[in-house]
């Protein structure tokens, strides 16, 4: 209604009123109730300040220089009287120019316009007429009135983001965690695609245990996520002493009951396997159990939960850094499969899936002896400096080439890789994420003469990863750049019979950061246009 | 018998309404270009100089004929019409969106060439006439 619209007019609020006498325009005064230091206009400003001033920082305030007459205020310091004080003049400027403005009868002519104040009413088409590409707040679906929409997404198979919460039949997949104490709370609910893993503490007694829903098979693979069942993958008794066995069928419903004085069947562990699609879909669920049993004394059972996602068609890799590597999981690494250079595809096999033992070097045993070892290593974990090593006792008994060929079992490892994946998800596919291991072979002693009859063997390796920072200033990612494997060798010199030597070896990896330093990039210069428009002659040209 | 004085003004009116017109068109592309100069304030602008080059045009001719063929019709028409001329250049002095110094001095000696020449119109309508 026009009144309501009217006094809705009134009620706008239009910006403060510009302020055009030039005798109060100050615009070096920026503190308030401040003097500002040499500023001369400053009305918070005294004598006192003014005698201390050096120089005047606006020496004149005029209002637009065009007119051919306007008012201008002169601001000085008069630095022969004593104290120095500040002179305050306010003149006529005249603007000799022909073409200076004599009168306008153009408000805005001279002056910013100000602009219009949102209202709830003009807000959306201000928002038409200022805005640019913007992301919506809603997305799209919620609109009804947009004409592309489908009304039948109803049936269609759901698609998921990041962390969404998988919804099932009635509610959502719940993954039951500890909250706050250990014990059990059954609201957490699975997200997409986030791998977790929880322990939690659950009540249960001999009594009750056919009537508590969360430690029968039924209260996890009830409820399909959406248009797909939770098949059961596999199920693994565990019995009282702790001893497992992996059943053989695993399409029966094993429920709790009571035998013997036991409970068994009851669930200790639950693991989800998710499999979906590129595009978001989930099409397979299959669920893991562990049962296991108690006795009467039981008052509590401790269960663990598990939920994992894996790509269809793909082969789950276990990355160690999304995409760059983060500091403490695993370097991943692998190999090429031999063949004519450049086949069609080239795939690196991870040595296995676990991605504890793809890059590995020597570990210290308690008894400091090389050949009692017995293989133990330990991961590279990206970010680590790590030295090990051991002591080799040489006798006089031994031979040249096993030894040597020990020593590098010793030092490398079962199964060194030959590329090292430079990004923390890097993909078997990309050929060109993956940076080949450089071998170098020193030797400690300079070889004089090169007597093929002298024994080398190898005494350490040192393995030099260098990585950079790639990426954006404020979320730098750690990419690898160059992996060098330094073999340094030494001259064993053959031992008289009945005598012992004992030489150290050693193994370390070094990580060198070699990012070079963040360039600062500044926009153009931004140029004049001034033309006239294009049809400003329009009935002559 | 035609005024003399009539005629040389109304030769010098036309030589300097030339010069008025190319230069108060000039200021007024060198207005848009300068200064902020939005479409409709300067249509009308243009519009108004357009009308009173046809009208100045209308009033030298008719005003000529009237002087050199002694008839008081045509030279009243023009007087009338210097009339409307009068008040569009008063407009240009006082109204145009910019009011140039130089605006100010153009208009004034237009003016000031009008209020003579109507002077001396009327004189020449009252010989006329008599």
């Amino acid at each position: 209604p026009p009144e309501i619209r009217a006094a809705t007019r009134a009620r706008t609020r239009s910006g403060p009123a510009p302020v055009t006498d030039v005798a109060k325009l100050c615009v070096c005064d920026l503190l308030v109730a401040q003097c500002d230091v040499n500023c001369c206009c400053d009305p918070d400003c005294n004598a006192a300040d003014f005698s201390l001033f050096t120089t005047c920082s606006v020496p004149i305030v005029t209002g637009d220089s065009r007119l051919c007459s306007q008012k201008a205020a002169i601001y000085s310091l008069d630095v022969e009287a004593n104290p120095p004080e500040r002179i305050f003049k306010l003149i006529d400027q005249v603007n000799p120019s022909v073409f200076c403005i004599h009168a306008t009868n153009y408000k805005q002519a001279l002056s910013f316009s100000s602009p219009e104040m949102p209202t709830s009413e003009n807000f959306d088409q201000l928002l038409k007429r200022f805005s640019s590409a913007t992301f919506s707040a809603e997305p799209d679906s919620w609109n009804m009135n947009t004409d592309a929409q489908n009304p039948s997404d109803a049936n269609e198979t759901y698609r998921y983001e990041y962390g969404v919460p998988i919804q099932t039949a009635d509610a959502f997949l719940r993954l039951p965690s500890p909250v706050v104490s250990s014990w059990c709370s059954d609201a957490n609910p699975a997200g997409f695609l986030v791998n977790q893993a929880t322990k939690c503490t659950r009540s249960v007694s001999v009594e009750n245990c056919g009537n508590i829903q969360a430690v029968s098979m039924l209260f996890y693979i009830n409820s399909s996520i959406l248009a797909v069942n939770i098949t059961v993958q596999s199920i693994v008794v565990q019995s009282l002493n702790g001893m497992r066995t992996l059943l053989n069928g695993s399409d029966v419903l094993r429920l709790p009951m009571i035998l013997d004085e036991l409970c068994i069947n009851i669930v200790l562990g639950v693991s989800y396997h998710i499999t979906y699609t590129g595009a978001g879909e989930i099409i397979e669920a299959a669920a893991s159990f562990v049962l296991g049993a108690i006795n009467k004394e039981a008052l509590s059972i401790q269960q663990s939960f598990e939920i994992s996602f894996t790509q269809v068609n793909t082969k789950p890799v276990p990355l160690s850094g999304n995409p760059g590597y983060v500091v403490g999981l695993p370097i991943r690494a692998g190999f090429r499969p031999q063949g004519y250079p450049f086949p069609i595809e080239i795939f690196f096999v991870a040595l296995n899936t676990n991605k504890y033992s793809q890059l590995t070097i020597l570990q210290s045993t308690s008894n400091q002896d090389c050949l009692a070892a017995q293989g133990a290593r330990t991961p590279i974990l990206f970010g680590y400096n790590m030295i090990s090593g051991c002591k080799l006792r040489i006798t006089a008994a031994m031979k040249c080439k096993p030894l040597t060929q020990t020593l590098l079992d010793l030092l490398k490892g079962q199964s060194f890789p030959e590329y090292v994946a430079s990004f923390g998800n890097s993909q078997s596919q990309d050929v060109l994420d993956w940076v080949p291991i450089t071998h170098l072979h020193t030797s400690e002693q300079r070889i004089y003469n090169t007597f093929q009859s002298s024994c080398h063997i190898p005494v350490s390796l040192e393995i030099e990863v260098k990585w950079t920072k790639y990426g954006s200033l404020v979320n730098p990612q750690a990419r690898i750049v160059n992996v060098t494997a330094s073999i340094t060798t030494t001259i064993l010199k053959q031992l008289p019979s009945r005598r012992e030597r004992t030489i150290p070896i050693t193994s370390s990896v070094v990580f060198t950061d070699i990012s070079s330093p963040a360039e600062p990039g500044y926009k153009a210069w931004p140029t004049i246009n001034a033309k006239l428009p294009f049809d400003f002659f329009f009935p002559f040209v | 018998l035609s005024s003399v004085p009539l005629q040389m003004l109304f030769y010098v009116n036309g030589i300097y309404y030339i010069f008025y017109f190319l230069a108060t068109l000039a200021m007024i592309v060198y207005k848009s270009q300068v200064f902020s100069y939005p479409d409709d304030f300067l249509a009308p602008d243009l519009a108004l100089l357009f009308i009173m080059a046809i009208l100045e045009v209308l009033r030298l001719y008719l005003g000529s004929k009237g002087n050199l063929t002694e008839e008081e019709a045509p030279l009243g028409l023009s007087l009338a019409i210097t009339v409307g001329s009068m008040i569009l250049s008063v407009y240009f002095l006082v109204w145009q969106t910019y009011v140039l110094q130089a605006d100010v001095i153009i208009n004034a000696v237009l003016l000031f060439t009008y209020g003579l020449e109507s002077v001396l119109k009327v004189i020449a309508i009252a010989a006329f006439v008599s």
